[in-house]
């Protein structure tokens, strides 16, 4: 039985019936009750085949429209597929929308019951977790208000709290990580991480590739409605990356969304004239250059965004080429060029990322992100992140001008 | 079935949230549940018997407003719970479109809510006759399973209204006025026998009259002869009841693209 993968599909594929009008609604009725197709379709998935076995953990990428929703849907039962068949093995537990059980007139400890039955949870089970989901979802007082008066960030909360204590075999959960504040996002990466890492399954569905790589090791990229490309997250994330660069640059015609012209595009980006490929491993206090090329659809002059970062994310120091009035070169009709320079750059050893993104030029919209790894050597034995200049003085009696200092 | 067993915890927990939702946050609470029947009987003792003071031979010594009440309860119970139960798929599509969970137990939820609401008013009233108007006898017991067989029936017209209704959102508009029809074809306010025999004929033909008429004859009057018209309406009460669940269950994995 070990052997069985929790989640089989072989085949599947999706027709959504297309009734506008209540005619159409009343022949569609009587084909779907007779046991037939519908005859106005939308085909929203076509032959899809994946397994996915314990202790796997599985990100679902895809352009907006692509399918992906729809799969889960299949996944979690909530829909049926038209063709194909699904075999699951094990205790699924859906998040395909936080809350979705909540009935606003409630407080939130009393939609605590429902929406955990409807995880399939016992009264008596959700009374003996109850203090771990409030715990969780740390809202505090907020728990005896009714769900109404709930930001958007605490009913999502409150809905992954109650996920985390049933401890499904398989997890899908939907953009999950994208609401919620910085801590609350911790908390629930800390969270699946520990689920993994105890044997847990996940299938996650999210726009951030970050995301995906931290927390898949696979990944499944739909596109128009089938796999179109299915293996090591890594892989597969680069590999979206890339159709999505290439889409921007206008290469590729198909696909409809792309702005006129394509997007302001950072071509690449180099770290003391390295490629970005290989991090760089710069001494303390030398010099750091920042260069790149940037891709302008229309030949205007665009703007580019660089921001030193910790590698847990945390923000050091960004700025815009727009605000020191800087302009990237122009190296052809499309194609400009920058070079920043932080002389002794003052960050102190460890691991860090230079990010940078290639704006509009209005400096309003931020386009693609690149980012290399920049690891700091040396020793230090400073605290924090980075070496602020500073002096030590005689020193006063402290009785004294507290003024004197700084 | 198994599938339903294992679910009993959600459907606890909808008919819990049903049972609320009618008093959240109102001030009379459960007050309304017995506001409302109370209200109507008052309506139609005063119409028919102070206004137009009608005589029922077949009541005896009974009072008109005993006779009303008897019916009135189920009646109610039966219209609305119907009435809810055709909105309860679309009402929570919420959970429909994001949830994966055997639909039915919505419309089970919502039927269940009404019935418990209404034959505890119900109980309240046969509780009234029996310390006011002279007692009841052991033969009110058989009402028990008229009224769970009132009930699966009312849970058949909800499934089948209810995915009908995901379809066609206009279904329900068409309720009231059905329901207003049934309500006087139905011996509520007077005993099928007072008819005319041939249009006493032919609503004897109206199920619900085979579910009325005896819960009252036994409350009332403390006994009541089985008619084949009665037999063959509850056999068909089940038959109906098979028939809408497996009408319901071919359209509910349709349902989500729908509501």
């Amino acid at each position: 039985m070990a052997q069985l993968p929790l989640i089989r599909l072989a085949g599947v594929g999706k027709e959504y019936p297309l009734a506008a009008s209540g005619g159409d609604r009343l022949r569609t009725l009587w084909q779907l009750w007779r046991g037939r197709r519908a005859t106005h379709v939308f085909r929203a998935l076509s032959d899809i085949s994946l397994e996915l076995h314990r202790g796997q953990s599985l990100g679902l990428i895809g352009e907006n429209g692509a399918g992906k929703s729809t799969l889960m849907k299949i996944i979690a039962g909530v829909v049926d597929p038209t063709q194909g068949t699904v075999e699951r093995h094990g205790r699924i537990g859906a998040l395909l929308e936080l809350g979705a059980g909540f009935h606003p007139d409630y407080t939130g400890r009393e939609n605590v019951f429902l929406a955990a039955a409807l995880l399939g949870l016992t009264r008596a089970e959700t009374t003996a977790r109850l203090d771990d989901i409030l715990a969780f979802a740390d809202i505090g007082e907020h728990i005896e208000q009714p769900i109404k008066h709930y930001s958007s960030g605490m009913v999502v909360r409150l809905g992954f709290a109650i996920a985390t204590t049933m401890k499904p075999d398989l997890l899908i959960t939907d953009e999950v990580l994208a609401v919620g504040d910085e801590s609350f996002q911790k908390k629930c990466s800390a969270w699946i991480e520990g689920y993994l890492a105890d044997g847990g399954t996940l299938m996650l569905c999210s726009h951030s590739m970050y995301h995906i790589q931290k927390l898949c090791q696979k990944a499944a990229w739909i596109h128009e409605g089938r796999l179109f490309c299915h293996g090591d997250s890594a892989d597969v994330t680069r590999e979206y990356l890339a159709y999505h660069e290439e889409r921007a640059q206008g290469d590729r015609p198909a696909g409809g969304s792309a702005q006129p012209g394509g997007l302001y595009a950072l071509r690449n980006l180099r770290l003391n004239g390295a490629s970005a490929q290989a991090p760089l491993a710069l001494p303390m206090a030398s010099d750091l250059h920042v260069s790149g090329s940037i891709h302008s659809p229309d030949g205007r002059v665009p703007g580019i965004a660089v921001g030193v970062v910790k590698a847990d994310g945390t923000p050091i120091y960004g700025l815009v080429s727009d605000m020191d009035g800087y302009r990237p070169r122009a190296v052809d009709a499309q194609t400009y060029a920058f070079e920043l320079t932080f002389p002794a750059l003052p960050l102190l050893p460890g691991r860090y990322y230079i990010r940078a993104h290639a704006m509009d030029p209005e400096g309003l919209r931020l386009y693609d992100q690149l980012s290399c790894r920049l690891d700091i050597t040396g020793s230090a034995r400073e605290l924090g992140m980075c070496r602020l200049a500073h002096v030590w003085g005689e020193g006063v009696d402290a009785d004294c001008a507290v003024d004197e200092r700084g | 079935m198994r599938s339903l067993w294992n679910h009993r915890w959600l459907f606890l927990a909808l008919l819990e949230r049903e049972v609320r939702n009618r008093y959240v946050g109102s001030v009379g609470g459960w007050l309304w549940a017995i506001v409302h029947p109370l209200l109507l009987l008052g309506i139609y003792t005063m119409v028919f018997r102070t206004i137009f003071r009608v005589e029922i031979p077949q009541l005896g010594e009974h009072p008109f407003v005993a006779f009303v009440a008897l019916a009135l309860w189920p009646w109610l119970a039966f219209q609305e719970g119907v009435q809810r139960g055709v909105q309860a798929v679309q009402a929570n599509s919420a959970l429909v479109r994001k949830v994966s969970f055997p639909h039915e137990l919505l419309v089970y939820a919502a039927v269940t809510a009404t019935f418990v609401v209404q034959l505890a008013g119900y109980a309240l009233v046969l509780t009234i006759l029996a310390l006011f108007a002279g007692g009841l006898s052991a033969m009110v017991l058989l009402i028990v399973p008229i009224l769970a067989l009132l009930f699966l029936l009312a849970l058949a017209c909800a499934l089948f209204g209810s995915a009908l209704q995901v379809f066609l959102r206009d279904f329900d508009q068409l309720l009231g006025p059905l329901f207003m029809v049934l309500f006087y074809a139905t011996p509520v306010l007077y005993p099928l026998a007072l008819l005319p025999g041939w249009l006493g004929d032919i609503l004897a033909f109206n199920p619900l009259a085979q579910f009325i008429e005896p819960v009252r004859a036994l409350a009332l009057f403390g006994s009541w002869t089985p008619s084949t018209f009665a037999l063959a309406s509850w056999a068909a009460t089940l038959l109906l009841f098979v028939l809408a669940r497996g009408f319901f269950l071919r359209l509910s994995p349709h349902f989500e693209d729908f509501v």
